[in-house]
């Protein structure tokens, strides 16, 4: 049980996706002009990440080696259907402004490569742990990423208005400078507070 | 090898086909809601009535396949007396369907059009959607005016783009030409 709750946890911090492992950038920096973009997008991905893993570790031992990577491809490539299928049919406007995002989950690095690195190695309740860990850290991250260039850039989050009444903003937050400005900064503190707790 | 990546593929299309089955109903209402409803109240004008929820849907005979076709009718109504149909219609453009809503009073002719499905060239034949080229269409009727400019009608095509805006002429002329059969199944 320890570890499930460590293969869960080590998403969330040590090697929280976006910012540890530098892993599936693309939809990071593309989406996260707001807050909600950022969950829906991390949501998304998370329950395509929890779904494979959970097959894939059930089909570890049936699949065989040298067809691997293609039987990992159709069983994330599905999943990836069903969200994009439920997404039309219950958040239509957050699926028409993540657009080529959704079916490009497909293609997250992160995805394939817990298949890869992970669930093909490990038992059926580790391989979920890890998918929801990853899955929700990548969340955080992007919603965290989300919420930052909002409020630089439009001054709201979730929509809300939060800045002052003469506040200007930043409408390179919303682009893509924007992102890897702040992708960089939250990185560095990051690293930053890890340093300290290690030197302690 | 083989016989694993098949039963695999064949899991997941099983999976993939209850999902599409189980999910068109309610993506239908969601189209409905966020792309035909906005186009429809667009495309109608001078009515006071909710045409989404008087829709009407009526049978236009069989295609070559021998399915059934149904088009779903929003009528326009002020003050319960129908002043305009909207419809949708579609015809092949540069890349795939160009599917269009047109709006047309009882007289046929075309009240506005939008254009709800492409996927057209993004900064060429995409610019189809853009008013100035739709606005054109308003007041027109199913005459030789209404073709491209370079075919000796009064529509100016989007420049660079002759496909995609014969496309959209293409569609409005096909919803004009059923409009006699349309307005004899809804009256």
């Amino acid at each position: 049980m320890a570890a499930v709750v460590r293969e869960f946890t080590k998403g969330l911090w040590k090697e929280v996706p976006p910012f540890r492992l530098v892993l599936g950038l693309c939809p990071t920096l593309a989406v996260t002009t707001a807050a909600k973009n950022g969950i829906g997008m991390g949501l998304a991905t998370t329950f395509v990440l929890v779904c494979s893993n959970l097959i894939i570790s059930i089909l570890r031992n049936a699949i065989p080696k040298k067809v691997r990577i293609a039987a990992f491809i159709v069983v994330i490539a599905s999943f990836v259907v069903i969200v994009e299928l439920m997404m039309q049919a219950y958040f239509y406007p957050l699926y028409k402004i993540l657009g080529i995002f959704i079916p490009l989950i497909v293609v997250n690095c992160i995805i394939l490569g817990r298949a890869e690195a992970f669930a093909s190695k490990n038992s059926v309740l580790p391989s979920i742990a890890d998918g929801l860990g990853m899955g929700l850290g990548f969340t955080m991250s992007l919603t965290l990423l989300g919420a930052i260039r909002e409020i630089l850039g439009n001054g709201t989050v979730f929509g809300i208005h939060i800045m002052w009444e003469s506040f200007q903003p930043f409408g390179i937050m919303l682009k893509p400078p924007g992102a890897f400005i702040c992708l960089g900064l939250i990185l560095s503190i990051m690293n930053w507070i890890s340093s300290r707790q290690r030197s302690h | 090898m083989v016989f694993v990546l098949t039963a695999i593929c064949a899991g997941a299309a099983l999976v993939l086909a209850y999902a599409n089955k189980a999910t068109q109903p309610a993506r239908e209402y969601q189209l409905l809601k966020y792309v035909q409803g906005p186009s429809v109240k667009k495309v109608l004008k001078g009515y006071d009535n909710d045409p989404i929820k008087d829709v009407i849907e009526v049978s236009m005979g069989k295609d070559e396949k021998g399915q059934p076709i149904n088009i779903k009718i929003f009528p326009g109504k002020k003050g319960g007396k129908m002043i305009g149909l909207a419809y949708s219609s579609s015809a092949q453009g540069y890349h795939g369907q160009i599917e269009v809503m047109v709006g047309v009073d009882m007289n046929g002719t075309i009240t506005g059009i939008s254009i709800m499905r492409h996927s057209e060239t993004p900064g060429l034949g995409a610019r189809v959607v853009e008013p100035a080229f739709t606005n054109q269409f308003a007041g027109m009727k199913l005459s030789g005016q209404l073709n491209l400019s370079a075919r000796g009608g009064k529509i100016d095509g989007v420049s660079g783009a002759s496909f995609s805006s014969q496309g959209v002429v293409s569609a409005v002329r096909k919803a004009l030409q059923l409009f006699p059969k349309v307005k004899k199944e809804v009256s």
